[in-house]
């Protein structure tokens, strides 16, 4: 029960988030594709800056251990990517 | 404190600012579940759930029985909690459309692009939604579960995402906009 409601609090930041980065618009998803708004790119990366250093710092203080790693098949991947942008510039979500 | 308030009431966020929200709650995730985000396997949770009680022999399959088992698992628990922080999210701003006639197509510029009805919006986001969720069933996460969530633990798969996703969203753009580019 606990492990859910930390799923709900995280859920509702991570909505938030999302809202407030701009996210939930149809023109900000599909402007990164044009160059012309690279809001999600940074988005993104600063997420990814950001977890990064602190999960391999908690990891180095010996505070945590990584769950299951997203496993790496190439094909699998690269072409689930393509198709996933395709979809992505269709809907804008 | 006051400044803070008028921050988080503000419609838009620098990027920077909530990718660090975003960064912490990653962090959160590992820490206090050892859970990583993701939205794409949610559906997938869901739909094995639904399929399992409507059609059971279809949905007795190694995908379902291994790779994606049915239930209420961790991350639709965090997909409800999303789509509440989203509400709060636009409620702060006051750009909530909750109820409202322009809250089924809401945005200038896919007007400007495909026209004022609503139906094409519809099925375009339709359409790509599900382009979006095969290719993300493929490759094993959407934008968070796969490219934040693998990125942040170094995974070699999320950034082979991210250059594909890149790669044919630039070209869909570009089929789409064409000279409007």
């Amino acid at each position: 029960m606990l492990n859910y409601s930390i799923a709900l609090g995280l859920g509702v930041l991570f909505g938030f988030s999302l809202n407030k980065a701009g996210l939930t618009k149809y023109s900000k998803i599909v402007n990164v594709f044009r160059f012309t708004d690279l809001a999600v790119l940074k988005f993104m990366m600063t997420a990814l800056i950001i977890s990064m250093t602190g999960l391999y710092s908690l990891r180095g203080l010996g505070l945590i251990t990584f769950p299951a790693v997203p496993a790496t098949y190439v094909v699998g991947n690269l072409v689930g990517g393509l198709i996933f942008g395709v979809g992505m510039a269709l809907s804008g979500y | 404190m006051k400044k803070i308030f008028a921050y988080i009431k503000k419609d838009v966020w620098s990027p920077y600012i909530a990718g660090i929200v975003l960064g912490i709650v990653g962090i959160l995730a590992v820490w206090l579940s050892n859970s990583l985000l993701g939205a794409s396997g949610t559906f997938e949770n869901f739909a094995g759930m639904v399929g399992q009680a409507a059609a059971p022999q279809l949905f007795d399959n190694i995908y379902f029985n291994f790779i994606m088992p049915p239930g209420i698992s961790w991350s639709l628990v965090l997909f409800i909690g999303t789509f509440f922080g989203g509400l709060i999210g636009a409620a702060t701003s006051k750009t909530l459309l909750w109820g409202k006639r322009e809250s089924v197509n809401s945005d200038p510029q896919w007007k400007r692009i495909f026209g004022q009805q609503t139906w094409k919006r519809w099925l375009w986001a339709f359409i790509g939604a599900i382009i979006l969720e095969y290719g993300a069933g493929i490759a094993g996460g959407c934008t968070s579960g796969l490219a934040i969530s693998g990125g942040m633990l170094l995974a070699p798969s999320a950034f082979i995402f991210i250059g594909g996703m890149f790669a044919s969203g630039i070209i869909t753009a570009l089929i789409i906009y064409r000279a409007r580019y």
